[in-house]
């Protein structure tokens, strides 16, 4: 028997904040049902706050629990600059 | 051309329209029942004794989740065997059901040992099954309504509970000008500070408990709770074994729950001027030294996100008139009327422009700038800030 893992991509827009949490859950959920590895692109996301960064943390240690990990694609500027003031920077596999 | 009806039926109609009057009379009994009373079993119980008497029945059954009867217990047994069975013997078996709100059904049943039901009863018991659905639902709502009251107020006593963790007094610190606020975007945040003044040092930890509302304020006592145990064991060896002792203590409970914190913690001696940082995610923290005023990044994620196995931690020496902001991204992310945030430089620029304020003066003047650039945009996120001036030991005795 062959296994073929996939990796899930998502991609954001707009502002990544308490109100765009749950659906980000479903959706993150959803696609580690398919593979351990996620793929969470942010260029184009202008904004994300605490609890956003809760759920891409909550995501990313799901993945790592399941054999892959979560990988944060080309953050937009201000993205980056939170990740780096919160240090989240090293918590993250970013590219 | 003129005809006479007959006595018998005018007899016929003349009862019929007795018949009609006493439904309606009846009816009207029925309705006033239910107006004065929100407990089911009372308001059920009420009703189909008022029925068993208007229908002049043995026994008369209500099947819902909690079944209601009234009658001889015999003539209850008869009824309950001829629903199940299909079997009235020498008695007769009427039955009604309506719908509830929740789509569950209900079922009235009455049984008569001695005469037939007639159609204005089989109406009359239709009746009977709407007022008890519409007696079941409003009691129902009405109980749902009471337990989401009790919920209620017990959330606002456990919010009010978990913001009485935050210290309400600042020490009276020589060397050492403080100021401390937080508020809450609802009745209950995650922001936290806290302090401690251990043999003339004081050790102060400012956080946030990622998400909002009850959750994030429950989390935030434990860590206030962690960090404080942290002060009082493990200061004498520095603001890094404090932040490894609270990492220990609430880590896996923070990850557990899919939270994190961002905290600050660290501890300036007066005496010895030193001031020694160790930072978990918090963000933004503002140094002034000699006038000039820089961020100060985070040593480390913020805790909850992975192990913190070694801890790092910044010391320098301040001079008077240095001083450490540390605030919450409430404050920097809150919105404005145009739809742009406060932001870090607003931040950084209100600071540096006000350098001989004491405190409570900076962090008055940054609250009130703050909300008058929320203008009429809702808070939306807690605001907290953490402010240690270095003065001259004599300045504030």
């Amino acid at each position: 028997m062959n296994i073929i893992t996939t990796v899930s991509e998502v991609e954001l827009q707009g502002r990544f904040d308490a109100h765009e949490a749950e659906a980000f859950r479903e959706l993150a959920d959803n696609a580690l049902q398919n593979s351990a590895d996620l793929r969470v692109v942010l260029t184009a996301v202008d904004f994300v706050d605490s609890t956003a960064l809760a759920e891409l943390v909550r995501a990313m240690k799901r993945c790592r629990e399941a054999g892959g990990d979560l990988t944060l694609v080309k953050p937009s500027a201000p993205v980056r600059v939170i990740l780096e003031l919160t240090k989240l920077d090293a918590a993250f596999t970013i590219v | 051309m003129s005809s006479t009806a007959p006595d018998s039926q005018v007899s016929l109609l003349a009862g019929a329209l007795v018949d009609a009057n006493d439904q309606l009379l009846a009816l009207y009994e029925l309705a006033s029942i239910t107006a004065d009373s929100l407990d089911e079993g009372e308001v059920v119980t009420r009703i189909l004794l008022r029925a068993q008497k208007l229908l002049q029945t043995d026994a008369l059954i209500l099947n819902t989740a909690t079944p209601y009867s009234v009658g001889e217990p015999s003539a209850i047994d008869d009824l309950a065997t001829a629903q199940h069975s299909d079997f009235a013997g020498q008695s007769v078996v009427a039955s009604s059901t309506c719908t509830l709100d929740t789509g569950q059904q209900i079922t009235v049943s009455a049984l008569r040992r001695e005469s037939e039901f007639g159609t204005a009863d089989n109406k009359l018991l239709d009746a009977v099954a709407t007022m008890l659905a519409g007696a079941v639902n409003t009691a129902r709502l009405h109980e749902v309504a009471v337990t989401q009251a009790v919920m209620a107020s017990d959330h606002e006593t456990a919010s009010q509970l978990a913001q009485s963790a935050l210290p309400r007094w600042l020490p009276n610190l020589p060397g050492a000008d403080l100021f401390a606020r937080s508020e809450p975007a609802r009745s209950a945040g995650g922001d936290l500070y806290c302090y401690e003044v251990i043999d003339g040092v004081l050790h102060f930890a400012v956080g946030d408990v990622s998400g909002k509302g009850l959750p994030a304020a429950l989390m935030m006592t434990n860590v206030i709770s962690a960090s404080k145990a942290a002060f009082h064991r493990h200061s004498s060896e520095g603001s890094a074994a404090m932040l490894r002792a609270v990492d220990l203590w609430v880590h896996r409970s923070l990850s557990d729950a899919g939270m994190f914190v961002t905290l600050l913690l660290g501890s300036f001696d007066p005496a010895s001027r030193e001031l020694q940082l160790s930072n978990a995610g918090h963000s933004p923290v503002f140094l002034e030294r000699n006038g000039v005023l820089e961020p100060r990044l985070a040593h480390h994620p913020p805790v909850g996100v992975l192990p913190i196995d070694e801890p790092e931690q910044s010391s320098e020496i301040l001079a008077s008139g240095d001083r450490l902001v540390v605030a919450s991204d409430g404050i920097t992310e809150q919105m404005g009327n145009d739809g742009g945030m406060f932001g870090d430089d607003r931040l950084h620029d209100l600071i540096d422009a006000n350098p001989k304020m004491s405190a409570a003066e900076l962090g008055a003047l940054l609250f009130d700038r703050v909300e008058m650039f929320a203008g009429t945009a809702p808070q939306g996120d807690d605001r907290t800030l953490f402010i240690v001036n270095a003065v001259p030991e004599e300045s504030n005795e």
